[in-house]
């Protein structure tokens, strides 16, 4: 009697976890077949020349004017937010991660650990407000830019909110690596940054890129606190400090007000599908990344 | 660590669903949306109108012209507020997509001021030297050639393109290019996405230049003085000058709905065309009717 409850139980659980593994497949291809469908219909009468290779960005044109779908500065403004911020997060969310989990005693752990994880949970909005409120008077008063929100100011808030994600992923990739690696490289007479560089970094190569991609993502799809800390302006940088306008800042200011169903509205599904893309394209890339790391260990 | 419990989630999803908190019975509500240079407006208009007629809740948000238009067309909002003329193919599509005729009524008039920071020596330019600054194709984009007291590249700040405001300006102040088209912004502005953003933002950047409604003017920043041509007079945003039409950046302000109106709806659009209602219309800085 009770065994048999349990069984019954055992097979709840595991058609749970079943359909919990494959829900993330469904919502995948939903998702990805909404973005198709709700951006197919303009896809004729996009000029795609244009779209990657102009600025124009002009859905709702002035009387008398055909609108344009120039996606060029969007594009380059989504790649340079992201490379700015994993710049400023990766060095500094692997230093911390490998601080937290090699260097800082128990009782500094336990603290760090459950700081960052609170600072990974602020929303996005409210970074959006620390850019626009705090890092950007500080970086127009450092750097002379005539505007505090800017592509400096959008990617130090991307990487501040993008760190914390690959600190505590790094960490937990650190402390996975057996302590028997820890204490065989000591033996052998290996510094502690010798014992860092040359063996965990290695072991947890998985993890710690899994904890890089994480963050990435991150910063790639970031929308309020892009939209709040760039300036919001269609152009392609030319310097550190010019103001910029990402794939998700556009989506995110126009879509409430593009009529559903027509061109513009479409035109921003577009963008959806390229931002999905590319995180498509990130994600593949590492994991082929991973395999090349893996098969050349072996050999 | 409490996890939201799936009971609340699911009532959360019906109350979306539902679209509104289910109402008080005999309480009828009037959703109002649009221009974000009319949202103070409106919500002056839904306070008051609770007190005059406690029996009618308005519900009143911005969002940009296009968005209440946008309301309008796919029946989400009873009343659209627009700083601009409703577009012959958003009148189509509300007759289209609706069956119903779009009923226009007027309800003030803006001006829109040119506002630099505080400390900018400038104090006016002509349209011609606004539309060059703005346009696509424009030829100035550096303070010392509008002013020998000051150097630097002109930073723009401007609305985004879902705001009445962003249109309006656009098509007066770039105007028609010489191929008989309207001429586009120059890319590289700021669009924001509220009018009092733009001034925050003008007031914290010497070499800033924007534009915005003159009912958000603050002690902060300035404005300019607007000449219809090179060589007229400049005159700075007034009232009397947007009535009149002196100053040249003013246009006119319109409440939007479709179909015969409710009793309600109609109580109410005669109620924002009476003094009281223009009052409010006053209070925020822009011209009323009379």
């Amino acid at each position: 009697m009770n065994l048999s409850r349990a069984r019954i139980g055992e097979r709840l659980i595991e058609a749970f976890i079943f359909l919990s593994g494959w829900s993330a497949i469904f919502g995948m291809a939903a998702i990805t077949l909404f973005l198709l469908r709700e951006a197919a219909p303009v896809v004729p009468r996009i000029d795609w020349h244009e779209f990657f290779t102009s600025t124009r960005w002009i859905p709702a044109p002035a009387r008398g004017n055909e609108p344009h779908y120039g996606a060029l500065a969007l594009i380059v403004g989504t790649l340079t937010t992201t490379l700015v911020a994993m710049l400023v997060a990766v060095p500094t969310g692997l230093a911390a991660a490998v601080y937290i989990s090699e260097f800082a005693g128990r009782r500094a752990r336990e603290f760090f650990k459950v700081t960052i994880e609170l600072l990974a949970a602020v929303p996005s909005v409210v970074w959006g407000f620390i850019g626009l409120m705090l890092v950007g008077p500080v970086v127009s008063e450092v750097t002379g830019a005539p505007l505090g929100t800017n592509l400096l100011t959008g990617g130090l808030v991307l990487g501040l909110m993008s760190a914390p994600v690959i600190v505590s992923i790094a960490e937990d990739a650190l402390r996975a690596v057996p302590d028997s690696y820890r204490e065989a490289a000591l033996a052998l007479g290996a510094s502690r940054w010798e014992l860092v560089h040359r063996v965990l970094f290695p072991a947890a190569r998985n993890g710690l890129l899994a904890a890089c991609l994480l963050g990435l993502g991150r910063a790639v799809g970031e929308t309020m606190a892009v939209l709040l800390a760039t300036g919001h302006a269609n152009q392609i940088p030319h310097s550190l400090v010019d103001p910029v306008r990402t794939l998700t800042a556009a989506i995110a200011a126009e879509l409430g007000e593009a009529p559903r169903g027509g061109d513009h509205y479409r035109a921003l599904f577009v963008l959806g599908v390229v931002l999905l893309v590319f995180t498509f394209a990130l994600n593949l890339a590492a994991e082929l990344v991973v395999k090349g790391v893996r098969r050349r260990g072996r050999s | 660590m409490g996890l939201a419990k799936p009971q609340h989630i699911a009532l959360l999803f019906a109350a979306v669903l539902a679209g509104c908190p289910p109402g008080r019975p005999g309480k009828h509500t009037l959703s109002i949306k649009g221009s974000d240079t009319l949202v103070q407006v409106a919500t002056g208009w839904a306070e008051r109108y609770a007190v005059v007629e406690p029996r009618v809740a308005v519900d009143a948000s911005g969002g940009g012209s296009g968005v209440g238009l946008a309301g309008l067309i796919e029946g989400t909002v009873d009343v659209a507020t627009s700083s601009r003329e409703i577009k012959p193919r958003e009148r189509e599509a509300i007759r289209q997509g609706r069956g119903l005729e779009v009923h226009e009524l007027f309800v003030g008039s803006d001006a829109l001021a040119i506002f630099v920071h505080r400390d900018n020596p400038l104090t006016a330019l002509s349209l011609f030297q606004l539309g060059e600054l703005w346009a696509e194709d424009g030829t100035l984009t550096d303070w010392s050639q509008l002013t020998p007291a000051l150097r630097g590249k002109v930073v723009l700040i401007g609305r985004q393109n879902s705001s009445g405001t962003y249109d309006y300006f656009r098509e007066v102040v770039c105007g028609v290019g010489a191929d008989g088209h309207g001429r586009e912004f120059r890319g590289g502005v700021s669009e924001l996405s509220g009018s009092s953003e733009v001034l925050e933002k003008i007031a914290g950047a010497p070499l800033a230049l924007g534009y915005s409604g003159m009912g958000y003017r603050t002690d902060r920043v300035k404005w300019l003085g607007v000449s219809g041509k090179p060589g007229e007079a400049a005159v700075l945003p007034s009232a009397e000058g947007a009535r009149t039409g002196d100053y040249p950046i003013a246009r006119k302000l319109y409440v939007y709905t479709a179909g015969e109106p409710t009793p309600q709806l109609r109580a109410f659009l005669a109620w924002v065309s009476s003094d009281e209602g223009q009052e409010i219309v006053a209070r925020e800085g822009y011209v009323p009717v009379r």
